[in-house]
């Protein structure tokens, strides 16, 4: 009943917010409802251990509504929960047109999300998987900035495809279950496919995936839908939508195809590598800050693809905190540009220079969520990465260290970046910037504050994982 | 059968009113038929009855066509209250020829016999024929009721010389007469036989609009008056396939090996000719004439993959696609009274500024024929998948899913259109009875997808 409750609080608390009129109050609410929900999934958490909720869905179709969750989902759960406050709270500033309808898409976008990551079967996941393209379609066609119209059509398109290869691996599967057919997860983990037919479905699954989170080559939708992007809309696909990809391979590809997960491990891992580079080298090459974000985004998701496929207990382990602390600092790294943006009515960095003088403020946040983004140590990301290089380095140490090279590159072009953007000689059409305000405080101190307190001390999740790790691990045969 | 005959009775009864010069009496008494009719049809659920030597056989396959078939009819009628409001003369015909149709779309659900169905086909067209020029003075429309009814006659005659080259063959036009008669070649037909099937193939094929057989469904779509077009893409349709199910499955399965490679060919041909066909569209009717070609292409895939629940998921599959696309030719009509008669795709701008609401049922529309979830598109197109991956054809249903991400795009695209802003906005205005109509259909089509119904037929 818990996750019930979790899974509707914010599409209910979204219709209801149609109903009303006044941006301030629509505000309020749906951030209230975002906290709540939050504190909720503490709650579960801290004191619930397991629960259920299955409604008979359809009986010939073999399709149950039945919520659920592990340590997997959970650390999922609690990333989309803990990042929505703050994407919501970062919509309090400007009077955008249309709040009841924004805020409602949010909320919209937050409960399939939540649905996806609490499904435990897979015609239940795959409606959320699409549900999730709906409202952020919306929100990119509505709110989006230049050429939308164009870019949001190819997002969606360019995300149905792998979703709609996706569904024909559910199908395939379904067809396979014994006795009467169902699409629950535990009939599917249970199935022995031969190991030639796994290595072709292992792509028909994977391509959904490896198109959500991007992997190279299936990146090519990205960076332009993030630089479109409104600022909320960019936070909700940076932050969590990524993560939807690395959750799908976790829930299908493991459990279901280990031996296609096998035979093709290698590929894929180089594939996620020659992304890492790739990425890295092109953001260093960016004019306009949100594009060399967007592709510094790629290069961190690559490697945790990468991890993910190297299936040890170290770049498991890394894996999952990486999932939170990438969410975070992205989502915060995201908001400090929109405000340069908002300050100074430009991305391109060439345009900019010496804010650090008018807005020393908005100079020490973005330093302090740079260095996290390009995981030194003492922030959230340096702890995953590390976690995930031990784990590289103990499949192959050449992959080790080209996975390390996102460390150096993103260095390199993160700081240069923030070099372009705050120090060196002021442009004279900045120097009456304003400093960051009250607003802009009560985003960013928490993140910031999560950034850090979870690189000095990142126990609680690994413990909230560890049970998962090591179920992960047992799942792929030894060869 | 009382439904039937009463269908035509009151057919005949609305033709007369029209002698009254009332308009206004005309809907509700075609409606009141149609809903008692519907009536005796389901009354009928479960007897099987037999009628004209079993030449008509009324079983609950037929019974749930039938019924699908007059709910999408009274939701036509129920639209052409306001559509014919600004039409002075001859409404009372427009009423009384679509319920002729619609009694030779019953024929064409329970025949058991190839002139019945012939029969059927025939009584259905030609009401069609009339409908397609209903506006008079209309180039347009007169260019698609010429042309349909010339290749109409056309493929008519293509069926009939089939039926008679059958009957040569096997002396029979009974279709369980005829299975047996084919069970004893054991897939070798002698030429007479192969080349008559084909014939009828071809025959209903042109009837339902699939690829290489759809020539004529673009333009007709185009030039008829829009309510007579979404009759044709939904009800006629439906009976088209209804007819279709009915033969092969009375009469010609299993299909010898050239008819069924035949008939697979022409279901891919209809997804990637209308997909590609529809993406150069910048007329909107012409695109839902396309997209319908593509839907036909799907309700092949249903009909071929043979399993015992590939009649449900048909019924299923036409109903939910008539759901959805007779609301949309609707708002189309709306809009396009605003635009100044224009039927281009640009003409949906503006209506998300100014009605909100309805461009989200429309965006729920779209969705349901785009097969996104959780609309019941959606749920069709699954089932349809599942029979065809669990028959294995495989190959052909990755096609058939690569076709159906194409469609997402077209259907996007007008979506797309809704929601921008236009460059010179005229007042949309939508009747009250319409709106509510839209909003019944959008919220139908969203409850479908998530209750799962299956007739055991």
């Amino acid at each position: 009943m818990i996750l019930l409750i979790i899974l509707l609080l914010p599409i209910v608390t979204g219709l209801f917010l149609l109903l009303l009129r006044n941006p301030a109050t629509v505000r309020i609410i749906a951030l209230t409802s975002a906290i709540v929900n939050l504190l909720i999934t503490l709650g579960l958490i801290i004191s619930v251990p397991s629960a259920s909720y299955t409604v008979n869905w359809s009986h010939f179709m073999g399709t149950q509504f039945s919520l659920g969750f592990d340590g997997i989902s959970l650390i999922m759960i609690l990333l989309t929960n803990l990042l929505f406050p703050f994407i919501i709270l970062s919509g309090f500033t400007r009077a955008h047109i249309k709040i009841p309808v924004l805020n409602f898409l949010i909320l919209f976008t937050q409960s399939a999300l939540l649905g996806v990551f609490l499904a435990q079967n897979a015609f239940l996941f795959y409606i959320f998987w699409e549900l999730t393209l709906i409202p952020v379609y919306f929100i990119l066609l509505l709110w989006g900035g230049e050429n939308r119209r164009a870019i949001t059509l190819k997002f969606f398109i360019y995300t149905l495809t792998g979703s709609l290869f996706l569904l024909f691996g559910i199908i395939y599967l379904f067809t396979l279950t014994p006795g009467i057919h169902t699409t629950d997860f535990s009939a599917f983990n249970q199935l022995h496919i031969p190991a030639a037919t796994q290595t072709w479905l292992f792509w028909i699954l994977f391509v959904a995936f490896a198109i959500k989170m991007p992997v190279f080559p299936f990146h090519t939708w990205q960076p332009s839908t993030y630089t479109m992007a409104s600022k909320q809309g960019v936070m909700i696909l940076a932050g969590v939508l990524t993560k939807m990809g690395i959750y799908g391979a976790l829930r299908f590809l493991f459990p279901i195809v280990p031996q296609g997960v096998v035979y093709w491990q290698n590929t894929v891992i180089i594939m996620c590598l020659i992304g890492v580079v790739y990425a890295s080298v092109i953001a260093f090459r960016q004019t306009n800050i949100k594009r060399l974000i967007a592709f510094s985004s790629m290069a961190h998701i690559s490697l945790m693809a990468a991890a993910m496929f190297v299936l040890n207990y170290y770049s498991l382990q890394g894996l999952f905190f990486q999932v939170i602390s990438h969410g975070v600092t992205i989502v915060a790294l995201f908001y400090v540009v929109h405000l340069v943006q908002e300050r100074t009515g430009t991305l391109e960095l060439p345009q900019m220079g010496g804010l650090k003088h008018a807005a020393p403020n908005m100079a020490i946040l973005l330093l302090i969520v740079v260095l996290g983004s390009i995981a030194l140590p003492l922030t959230a990301g340096f702890v995953g990465e590390f976690l995930i290089i031990t784990g590289l380095a103990q499949f192959s140490i050449w992959f080790a260290i080209l996975g390390g090279s996102t460390m150096i590159l993103g260095a390199i072009y993160m700081l240069y970046a923030y070099q372009r953007i705050m120090l060196g000689d002021i442009n004279p059409a900045y120097i009456k910037v304003k400093d960051i305000r009250a607003l802009d405080f009560f985003v960013l101190i928490p993140l910031i504050a999560l950034i850090l307190i979870l690189g000095i001390y990142p126990q609680p999740i690994l413990n909230l994982v560890e049970e998962s790790v090591k179920a992960m691990q047992n799942l792929i045969p030894v060869n | 059968m009382s439904a039937l005959i009463l269908l035509t009775v009151f057919g005949i009864i609305v033709l007369y009113l029209g002698f009254a010069n009332n308009k206004k009496i005309l809907a509700p008494v075609a409606i009141t038929g149609l809903l008692i009719s519907m009536f005796l049809s389901i009354k009928d659920w479960n007897l099987g009855s037999k009628y004209f030597h079993d030449m008509m056989i009324i079983d609950n396959f037929s019974i749930a066509f039938n019924v699908s078939m007059v709910i999408i009819t009274i939701l036509i009628f129920l639209f052409g209250v306001n559509y014919y409001k600004r039409m002075e003369h001859h409404v009372a015909e427009q009423y009384a020829l679509m319920i002729f149709a619609l009694t030779g779309a019953f024929l064409m659900t329970s025949f058991s016999n190839l002139i019945m169905l012939f029969l059927g086909i025939e009584i259905l067209s030609i009401p069609l024929y009339i409908l397609a020029g209903g506006k008079k003075s209309s180039f347009r429309s007169n260019e698609a009721s010429f042309k349909y009814f010339l290749l109409g006659s056309f493929a008519t005659t293509f069926f009939l010389f089939g039926i008679a080259l059958v009957y040569g063959a096997s002396a029979t036009f009974y279709l369980p007469e005829i299975k047996t008669y084919i069970a004893q070649f054991n897939g070798h037909l002698p030429p007479m036989l192969m080349v008559g099937l084909l014939f009828i193939l071809i025959g209903v094929s042109f009837k339902v609009a699939v690829a290489p057989f759809h020539f004529w469904s673009p333009d007709v779509y185009e030039g008829s008056p829009t309510l007579v077009t979404a009759f044709m893409a939904t009800v006629v349709k439906t009976a088209g396939f209804a007819a279709f199910y009915r033969l092969l499955g009375m009469g010609l399965l299993p299909l010898p090996g050239p008819l069924e490679k035949t008939l697979w060919v022409m279901t891919m041909l209809s997804l990637l000719v209308g997909n590609l066909a529809a993406l150069r569209q910048t007329n909107f009717k012409r695109l839902l004439a396309y997209s319908a070609i593509v839907h036909t292409g799907f309700m092949m895939l249903a009909m071929l993959s043979q399993h015992d629940s590939s009649a449900s998921v048909l019924l299923y599959y036409t109903f939910v696609y008539s759901l959805a696309t007779v609301p949309l030719f609707i708002i189309f009509i709306y809009m396009k009274r605003a635009s100044s008669g224009l039927e281009e795709l640009s003409i949906f701008r503006g209506l998300y500024k100014q009605k909100p609401w309805m461009a989200v049922f429309m965006t729920i529309l779209l969705m349901s024929l785009a097969g996104l979830p959780p609309t019941a598109g959606f749920l069709a197109k699954y089932r349809v998948f599942i029979l065809s991956i669990s028959q294995g054809y495989l190959a052909i249903s990755i096609f058939a899913i690569v076709m159906a991400i194409i469609g997402v795009y077209y259907y996007f695209y007008v979506l797309r259109e809704t929601f921008s802003e236009s460059d010179n906005p005229n007042p949309i205005e939508i009747s009250r009875l319409n709106s509510l109509l839209i909003v019944v259909c959008g919220v139908a089509v969203l409850l479908l997808g998530i209750f799962v119904w299956s007739v055991p037929i």
